[in-house]
């Protein structure tokens, strides 16, 4: 067996301690040892970014980050935006403006969503379109995605007046 | 009652899956873990076409963590699997038929340990000469993929004119005809054109992998997978592992996209068959490079010839068409028989005569995808009416207009008539696009295409079960997987409607062979039809029974009630709820009114497909391009796509499916292709296969739901989810002989083919 890893990082919020082994990666850490299944595993190479997590606010393929590299970090994953299970303006955009269909795509959609809107709280189409890029949709044709993240902009705005 | 206004149907509602999607909720067979799991993988060929000389797993046997292998030296007399024929083994016996082909398969503690195991199977393999491509098995001394004896297979009983064949030649697995009418009526045509295409094939990249988890145990069988059709898997999986088909329980959890891959057996065999062998649950998760070498969409290779008159009009068309059906025929037979049905497209001919071959190569098998044999079909068929239109000097939209069907006129005799206004959809279309007032500019133009395919699926049977609880909760059982289309809201809103209640307090059930009442399975766009009108029909039938208990507790007749949400107005008077009557009967504990319905499309020997068709999918599409007549690079300015879903049950998700079924054809339009070289895929990962992106997205994209009311589903509806898909790459190549006189008859259209086109059409302008 190879050498155990010492890790500390926080994940939704909270302190967390890890033992883990030097090949583990995020999203493995995430799924079977958190049971974060909202975090989805696909194409595994860092291209889909179905697995989209922020690691210290930045959108990251959880697939392909060693948990090691975490270690020290903040990490926000789907389950995080839905605190006492109440979808978050985020979320509930998406659900309004059906930017979802088979939602395999929709966690990692969310996250980046969730960045985008930290750093252009009113992004403009060109700004969605290219941020959206990073991650794969096969469903919708991206355009109820954009809808979303539109909408999400407008929710947030709305909450924080 | 039915004069009440529409409550839930036609209504925008948000999805009934909305909060489990977007707060990752949502459970999918990936995410599904039992106690005691083992973890699947397997050994794929390295060559594309070999003999098996020897093959030894003893080491693999031996290594630490592992806990079952599969060989051919376990497989006994397993049987193979396939839709129509059952060629598939689930191992390689005596030979590997492509680079990817399953040699063995073992079972471990985790999928490390597996993968340490496969490394150690030695297997020496004697090559053969590769079948790359369909050329290549049709020649004359090509080698068989499958020598000797042929696997078992079926062909359906079809009606007048057509007729279906197995192994007719070396390496052709089935071959469809179809014809009608005269063909002494080619003498009188004034003209007649011969064109080939080429059909690209695409992966269907949805992004929940092949999954499936399976815990055989004792003489039960319970999979939990990532599947569109649980009951004909279910059949097929009792076959193969030589069991009573009441033995094996599937259950379906989200399904992650399908878009025509998962049906039938994928991941289920190994995982069940090594489950028996470990007696412990196996989890078999495909990466994204294996569902490279699982399924693929079909290329195929088209002539057309077709002949008309001087003014237009159409009088005959004569199609052949070769499917690369890969190494297996899984769906191919199917496939065949659709394309070869619909090439002919929406129009009026004289005489008809198609055939379509499904040719095994040793290439991954090919099988259902999204517009199946449609989008090969009128690929063909819609380029060449436009090139049509252009040597007789005519507008294509005219040319269209003059020989389409018209509302109503069967598609060919015996079928069904066309549901939809043809000339009023692809106005629709040419009107938002600008199409008659499109400006003459030296690189741009625009193009038209009408896709067409039969929806409903072939001879398809549904049954649904509606249960109100004493409150008025009700769940709708019904075995249409939802994996994406939004098929079980809007079933949800059907039921609503139906009883009266708010969608909201509708359930879709989970779907378990068990208990789910028997569907043939999500593809054909059928679920809003077929599996639609069982569920309405379910509706309808605990709605009677819940007025006639009613009836009998107030004394009055049931036609004189209404169900006013969850209780009883007797001629418009004060409503009585439903709870107050029930709990005296049926206790205070509970009770729950169940209807059930059945849907299946009557019989027919006349139809050439056993039953009409249940309703005609059409799509159209209309593109404004920009060529760069340096680099031949084509930029889409405009798209706009259509289909006709009769009346949308919910806009949001007639809307997602008509999006996305676009975009899916635009990627094949442009640039998405598996590209082989010499029969070795080239592209079979994520970041070298390119899917469409939003950065990808046309200048402009439009998706325009038409309802057309037309439709035999509940309240009018049709199905959706496929006909936006099948015209938009003839669309673009039409747009591009438009803007440039080039013709591309190959897909992708690459800056190269675009390209070598205009330097031809440069050397003989004559078209």
């Amino acid at each position: 067996m190879s050498e155990q890893l010492t890790i500390g990082l926080e994940i939704d919020g909270r302190p967390h301690t890890e033992e883990i082994e030097p090949r583990t990666v995020l999203l493995d850490l995430l799924r079977e040892r958190h049971g974060l299944t909202g975090v989805k595993a696909s194409c595994e190479r860092g291209v889909c970014d179905a697995c989209t997590t922020l690691v210290d606010g930045v959108p990251t393929a959880s697939c392909s980050m060693f948990a090691f590299s975490a270690d020290g970090s903040s990490v926000e994953t789907v389950a995080g935006q839905s605190p006492g299970g109440v979808p978050g303006p985020v979320q509930r955009a998406f659900a309004e403006c059906g930017g979802f269909q088979c939602g395999y795509c929709t966690p990692g959609m969310i996250m980046l969503t969730t960045a985008l809107l930290r750093e252009h709280p009113e992004p403009d189409d060109a700004q969605v379109r290219e941020w959206i890029s990073s991650n794969i949709c096969r469903c919708t044709g991206y355009q109820m995605i954009i809808d979303s993240v539109h909408r999400a902009a407008a929710l947030l705005k709305e909450e924080s007046a | 009652m039915s004069d009440r206004p529409l409550t839930s149907v036609g209504r925008t509602k948000r999805r009934h899956d909305a909060v489990l999607k977007t707060t990752g909720a949502a459970r999918y067979t990936a995410d599904i873990t039992l106690p005691g799991m083992l973890h699947a993988k397997v050994l794929r060929s390295p060559h594309a076409h070999a003999r098996i000389v020897s093959l030894d797993a003893s080491r693999a046997r031996a290594t630490p963590g592992v806990r079952a292998v599969l060989t051919r030296d376990e497989l006994g007399e397993t049987p193979g699997y396939g839709f129509f024929i059952k060629d598939q083994p689930v191992v390689a016996r005596d030979r590997v038929r492509y680079a990817g082909d399953v040699v063995a398969a073992v079972a471990a503690d985790d999928e490390a340990a597996a993968l340490a195991a496969l490394a150690v199977i030695d297997v020496v393999y004697e090559e053969l000469p590769p079948l790359p491509d369909v050329p290549a098995a049709l020649a004359e001394d090509a080698p068989e993929l499958f020598p000797g004896d042929k696997p078992p297979g079926i062909v359906p009983p079809y009606g007048t004119g057509a007729s279906g064949h197995l192994w007719p030649r070396p390496n052709v697995c089935y071959e469809f005809r179809y014809a009608t009418g005269s063909e002494e009526v080619w003498e009188g045509c004034d003209h007649v054109f011969e064109d080939t295409f080429a059909f690209s094939r695409m992966n269907h990249f949805h992004l929940e992998p092949f999954v499936t988890v399976a815990d055989v145990r004792g003489d039960r069988v319970e999979l939990w997978s990532s599947t569109q059709n649980p009951f004909p898997l279910r059949k097929e999986l009792a076959r193969v592992l030589a069991t009573d088909e009441s033995r094996v329980r599937v259950h379906v959890p989200f399904v992650g996209g399908g878009f025509g891959a998962k049906n039938n057996c994928k991941t289920e065999p190994v995982a069940a068959l090594l489950s028996r062998m470990a007696g412990r649950p196996v989890r078999y998760c495909l990466t994204t490079e294996e569902a490279f070498l699982t399924l693929s969409q079909h290329a195929a290779l088209l002539r057309v010839r077709t002949g008309v008159m001087a003014d237009g009009t159409f009088v005959a068309r004569d199609s052949e068409i070769l499917l690369d059906a890969g190494a297996y025929t899984d769906g191919s037979p199917l496939v065949a028989e659709k394309a070869c049905y619909r090439i002919p497209g929406p129009y009026r001919w004289e005489h008809v005569n198609s055939t379509c071959s499904a040719v095994m190569t040793t290439t991954t098998p090919a099988g259902p995808y999204r517009g199946f044999g449609a989008t090969q079909a009128t690929w063909a068929s819609e380029s060449q009416v436009d090139m049509i239109a252009r040597r007789l000097g005519m507008d294509p939209y005219a040319l269209r207009v003059k020989n389409l069907k018209g509302l109503g006129e069967p598609f060919i005799p015996g079928d069904g008539g066309i549901d939809s206004d043809l000339v009023q959809g692809l106005d629709a279309v040419a009107d938002e696009l600008g199409y008659h007032e499109r400006p003459a500019h030296p690189h741009r133009g625009m193009g038209l295409a009408i896709g067409f395919k039969d929806g409903g699926g072939v001879n398809k049977p549904a049954q649904a079960r509606v249960k109100v609880t004493a409150t008025g909760e009700v769940y709708v059982n019904a075995g249409s997987v939802e994996m994406g289309q939004g098929i079980s809201t809007a079933l949800c809103q059907v039921a609503a409607e139906v009883l009266g209640v708010p969608a909201e307090r509708v359930t879709y059930a989970a779907i378990d062979t068990d208990t789910t009442p028997w569907d043939q399975g999500t593809n054909a766009s059928s679920g809003m039809v077929v599996t639609g009108r069982a569920v309405q029909l379910a509706a309808e039938d605990a709605r009677d029974r819940v007025l006639a208990f009613a009836a009998s507790r107030l004394g009055c007749a049931p036609e004189a009630l209404e169900l006013v949400d969850w209780g009883v107005r007797k001629d418009g008077c004060e409503t009585v709820p439903l709870p107050s009557l029930v709990a005296p009967v049926f206790g205070g504990t509970g009770y729950e009114f169940t209807g059930e319905g059945f849907f299946k499309a009557p019989n027919s020997a006349e139809a050439p497909l056993e039953s009409p068709c249940v309703f005609w999918e059409i799509g159209w599409a209309g593109a404004e391009v920009e060529v760069d007549p340096d680099t031949g690079k084509v930029t889409v300015l405009k798209l706009v796509a259509s289909g006709d879903v009769g009346r949308a049950v919910n806009k949001l998700v007639c809307r997602g499916q008509d999006e996305g079924s676009a975009l899916m054809g635009y990627a094949q339009a442009l640039f998405e292709e598996m590209r082989y070289d010499n029969g070795v895929l080239v592209n079979g990962e994520a970041l070298e296969y390119r899917v469409p992106m939003a950065e990808d997205l046309p200048g402009q994209f439009v998706s325009i739901t038409q309802e057309q009311g037309h439709g035999p589903g509940p309240f009018g509806s049709k199905g959706a989810g496929e006909g936006p898909m099948v015209p938009v790459a003839a669309a673009v190549a039409n747009a591009v002989h438009d803007a440039v006189g080039a013709r591309v008859r190959t897909l992708p259209l690459t800056p190269e083919r675009v390209f070598h086109a205009l330097r031809e059409s440069a050397a003989a302008p004559a078209e």
